[in-house]
């Protein structure tokens, strides 16, 4: 297993730009995965490194090695595809011994570590079967002993969990980070599902547009997004535009001044994003602790959601901000909350994150939720 | 409205169980292929076992000695054997030019497709006498082919080209390559793109990606095409004719002699049931042998 | 080919119900004619010298049934034993002819049908049918690469010629009979042909498949020589082509274009009117002038320029080789299979 770099990696086709300079360390043994909505250049970032595209400008390496423009059965990665591309004409077996017999592996050791592959993924037992005799989930899991037999210096996923039903793909998510961990494999793993990233990476890459928008642990992005766009794609977000009228004071085109953290960021417009269960309901007259921001509106829709209940709160012509609360107990009287009621909203200060007021992305957010 | 619903399924049942239109359907055709193409062939074998006379034509008779004549003879088992040959090399010939060219075919993304494919298709709009026409002008003594080498100085007297097995064999695969193309095209298109990537990812160069991925997931179009075109060879007329010249004799150019030329039906008709038996005993061989290889293959490869 | 796969009283029934519809519902004063004949420059001649001026303007209308002679001979064949036949007029070369007026298959022409008959030059005529128009077969050459000039058969047997005479795969049966009268055979005997023919297979003569690829042979100087009618020569060198003929000294033996009516055609009457009008001097010589037939009727004078290209003198006729249809008839299928396998073989 080894660390992969790609430096000012870069594929153009014609005049449209793809991929545009994304730089990257996967350090060994860590997983990645390149997140971003359809389109935003992931896939095509992932077959560069594994060599089915070549480059226009960068370098990508491995352990090492420089394997920018070596063709793809010279690099040494281990690939997962989203439709698993098994050899339908070969058993379970062969599939799982093609990589090992194309690097010349004796016959016995061979055997011993297809074996040992299907046993991890639990198929010891249907060595001899064609794929079309196994289910999509089993199917799936050939293709993961077929990436893993050949120990690949980088293994990559291209949305593998996207052909499985919902009850399916937890499983597998959990079984194939539960392998990563164990085998310690550099992993780069292509997703839509942001879901399926904050649970099985390490760390993030956000993409859009061809362009990484922020980089880091799944906390990193959801408490500190670098934008809207991560702000909106990365969980859900209030966002209120305005203006920050000076250091801690930023005030919205509905005209709500919030007190915001101090930054150094100049005054002048700005977005301001609030996660959506950062925010709790009080009374009207509640005194508050200084560094807690109040706004008073109208409930213009509740949702229950069975654990938590979602509260839409109208607070002038143009400000709207959702709270996500934990469902009150039938006794509370929140519980008897309802349109068209008059309610306060509060929160701290600190949970405001500051943001330049336009997406970085193609206005793909998720403005008011 | 759960009852009425409730009886509309026990009718769709009853209807299901009791008639259906499928097998209706297909008795217009089988009737028009008995009338069209069984009785005529049951015709032609009861003129086969008639006898012939330069003067009455055709005299009714039960004999085999049309057939017998047909094997006692080394000149026409040597037809046959020219025309089995020559199908089978340009069967062969057309698979290897065909699979470059449907591979890429398969695989282009570009827009210019749908254009390739009708310039492949396009020649198959030419009638197979024009064609060879076509050839006679490049492949002639004074041709378009001997005019370029004479001019570039490779050949001072112009070589033969034309009535050689050579131009047949041209002739004939550029008659059948389309068939071909179509065939395997649509057989390489319905193999991922991915299956490829995989074989390439798991270290497999591009001649290993083709003997062990490619080849074997094709090899369905190899024996449809194969056997669509070994046919279309076994029964060509006027490519041999035109292209090899009064020498060169391929079963049905003998055939038509027999029944144009020599007015011999009962023997022409014995003709005609030998190349068409032959085909098929051949096309079943082929297909057979080369759908073993491919079962023997899987289990070799299962037993390592 | 397509013959073979009709069963023959359906295809009788079918055509015989097909002609018959049409002429129930005609309307038209004179009927019509069926013309059985080759296509290309011949048909259009038919059309231009015999139908247009001579049976349009009797309200009859010609129709042609166009194809290469051999499916025409097996449709006659096919057709004898029904009562309605295909052909009102049949065109086929004087062997042919004769080979198909052995089932008995035509009415005999008499000067009652056929006014103009009695102009026919006698040599050509025959009970079953009467000539059109005729030629001669002769040597075709190159007069650049052939010098000596060939004067007889036996100069194209020479060496010298390795590989540049050729001949033109239908003509089998008139290349063997010259081979067979340069080697002691007759009219009715041509096996000595055989033997000459092997003599002449070691020195690579050419067989090709059509007229038509002898003729690109001659014009690409690929051979220099062929054994052809006098008329196609005419046509060819019209064309361009580099040619001189030469009357063989062993004699020229005559190519008769006949025409006879079946006994079972559909409009007998009008056939008679077509074979009485394809014998008018002007129909002739409209063949001469464009095809290189010579009139097969004493009464049409051609101009003396074509006259002199396509016609044979007197002395030249008198020497003509008698042809013995018979002995061809019954020897056709051997000599064709000697011919396939043995000279071309």
């Amino acid at each position: 297993m080894s660390e992969l770099v790609l430096t000012s990696l870069r594929k153009m086709y014609g005049p449209t730009v793809a991929v545009d300079d994304v730089s990257l360390t996967v350090r060994e043994g860590e997983l990645v995965a390149l997140l971003g909505p359809s389109g935003c250049g992931k896939t095509t970032t992932l077959r560069m490194v594994a060599g089915f595209i070549e480059p226009t400008a960068g370098t990508i390496t491995i352990g090492g090695r420089d394997v920018t423009y070596l063709p793809p059965h010279r690099r040494d990665t281990g690939m997962v595809f989203q439709s698993y591309a098994l050899f339908p004409h070969m058993t379970v077996a062969q599939n799982v011994a093609f990589g090992l017999e194309m690097r010349k592996v004796g016959r016995a050791e061979a055997a011993q570590r297809v074996a040992d592959a299907l046993a991890l993924v639990r198929l010891g037992h249907l060595g001899d079967r064609l794929p079309r005799q196994l289910s999509g989930g089993q199917q799936q899991r050939v293709a993961l002993a077929r990436a893993l037999v050949v120990n690949p210096g980088v293994f990559l996923l291209d949305e593998p969990l996207s052909n499985l039903d919902a009850k399916l793909r937890l499983e597998v998510r959990v079984e194939i980070r539960e392998l990563q961990r164990r085998l310690g494999l550099t992993t780069v793993f292509v997703t839509h599902d942001q879901e399926e990233a904050l649970t099985l990476a390490d760390r993030l890459v956000v993409m859009a547009n061809g362009v990484v928008q922020q980089v880091g642990t799944p906390e990193e992005l959801y408490e500190s997004p670098a934008n809207l766009f991560v702000a909106g794609f990365i969980g859900r977000s209030n966002v209120l535009h305005g203006r920050l009228v000076s250091p801690g004071r930023f005030e919205s085109r509905g005209g709500l001044a919030v007190e915001v953290p101090v930054t150094d960021r100049a005054p002048g417009p700005a977005a301001l994003a609030l996660r959506p269960e950062r925010l709790a309901l009080a009374a009207p007259d509640a005194t508050l602790p200084a560094g807690i921001n109040r706004a008073g509106g109208r409930l213009t829709l509740v949702t229950y959601l069975g654990a938590t209940t979602e509260y839409r709160v109208a607070l002038g012509a143009d400000d709207v901000l959702t709270a996500t609360l934990p469902t009150p107990p039938v006794s509370d009287p929140l519980r008897r909350l309802a349109a068209g009621d008059a309610v306060t909203l509060i929160w701290p200060a600190d949970q405001c994150r500051l943001l330049a007021p336009d997406p970085v992305g193609d206005g793909a957010t998720d403005e008011g939720v | 409205m759960t009852a009425a619903a409730a009886s509309m399924g026990v009718a769709a049942r009853r209807g299901g169980a009791g008639f259906s239109l499928g097998p209706a359907l297909v008795i217009p055709a089988t009737l028009l292929v008995l009338a069209f193409l069984g009785a005529p062939m049951v015709l032609l074998f009861r003129y086969s076992l008639n006898r012939y006379s330069p003067r009455d034509f055709m005299i009714d008779a039960v004999t085999f000695e049309n057939y017998v004549r047909f094997f006692a003879d080394p000149y026409f088992i040597g037809v046959l054997g020219t025309t089995v040959q020559v199908a089978a090399l340009c069967t062969l010939v057309s698979v290897l030019a065909a699979f470059p060219v449907a591979y890429l075919l398969a695989r282009t993304d570009s827009r210019w497709k749908s254009a390739l494919v009708i310039a492949v298709v396009f020649p198959l709009m030419v009638g197979n006498v024009v064609r060879a026409a076509g050839w006679m002008a490049l492949l002639g003594n004074d041709g378009a082919v001997n005019a370029t080498l004479r001019w570039l100085g490779i050949v001072s007297e112009p070589i033969r080209l034309m009535y050689t097995p050579f131009a047949v064999i041209l002739g004939i695969v550029a008659v059948v390559l389309p068939y071909m193309i179509l065939t395997l095209q649509s057989v390489i298109e319905s193999i991922g793109r991915d299956v490829e990537e995989a074989a390439a990812n798991l270290g497999a160069g591009p001649m290993t990606t083709f003997r062990r991925v490619l080849l074997p997931l094709s090899l369905p179009g190899i024996i449809a095409g194969g056997t669509l075109v070994f046919i279309l060879c076994m029964n060509a007329y006027a490519t041999p004719v035109l292209l090899g010249g009064p020498q060169f004799k391929m079963m049905a150019p003998a055939l038509y002699d027999q029944f144009a030329r020599t007015t011999n039906w009962p023997f022409g008709a014995a003709l005609a049931f030998i190349l068409m038996t032959s085909t098929l005993v051949l096309t079943l061989v082929g297909t057979t042998l080369l759908a073993r290889r491919m079962h023997y293959r899987k289990l070799d490869a299962a037993a390592r | 080919m397509i013959h073979s796969r009709i069963n023959r009283r359906a295809l009788l029934a079918g055509a015989a119900a097909a002609l018959a519809a049409p002429h129930v519902a005609r309307a038209q004063s004179g009927g019509r004619v069926i013309v059985g004949t080759w296509g290309g420059d011949y048909q259009d001649l038919l059309k231009l010298n015999i139908e247009d001026p001579l049976i349009k303007p009797r309200g009859i209308e010609t129709l042609y049934d166009v194809a290469v002679a051999p499916p025409r001979r097996t449709k006659l064949s096919a057709e004898r034993l029904s009562r309605r036949g295909t052909f009102d007029v049949a065109c086929l070369s004087d062997i042919d002819m004769f080979t198909m007026s052995q089932q008995n298959l035509f009415d005999p022409p008499t000067e009652a049908l056929v006014p103009n008959m009695k102009n026919v030059i006698k040599s050509l005529a025959k009970p079953y049918a009467l000539p059109h128009i005729y030629s001669g077969k002769v040597i075709l050459y190159n007069p650049d690469k052939m010098n000596p000039a060939p004067r007889s058969y036996n100069d194209l047997w020479d060496p010298r010629w390795r590989g540049r005479i050729g001949f033109a795969d239908g003509l089998y049966m008139q290349v063997i009979e010259s081979a067979a009268i340069i080697n002691g055979g007759s009219p009715n005997n041509f096996e000595p042909a055989k033997a000459k023919l092997m003599e002449l297979k070691k020195l690579e003569p050419r067989v090709y498949p059509s007229n038509e690829a002898l003729a690109a042979a001659l014009k690409s100087e690929e051979v220099y020589a062929t054994i052809m009618w006098l008329a196609r020569g005419y046509m060819w060198k019209k064309g361009g082509l580099n040619l001189t003929h030469a009357v063989p000294t062993e004699g020229a033996t005559p190519i008769i274009f006949d025409k006879a009516v079946p006994r079972n055609a559909p409009n007998k009457s009008n056939g008679w009117i077509w074979m009485n009008a394809m014998l008018e001097p002007a129909a002739q010589l409209g063949f001469a002038d464009r095809m290189g037939y010579v009139p097969t009727v004493t009464n049409a004078t051609m101009p003396e320029a074509i006259a002199r290209e396509i016609s044979f003198t007197p002395e030249q006729q008198e020497k003509f080789v008698k042809i013995d249809y018979e002995y061809i008839a019954a020897n056709n299928d051997q000599l064709l299979e000697w011919w396939t396998r043995e000279f071309k073989g």
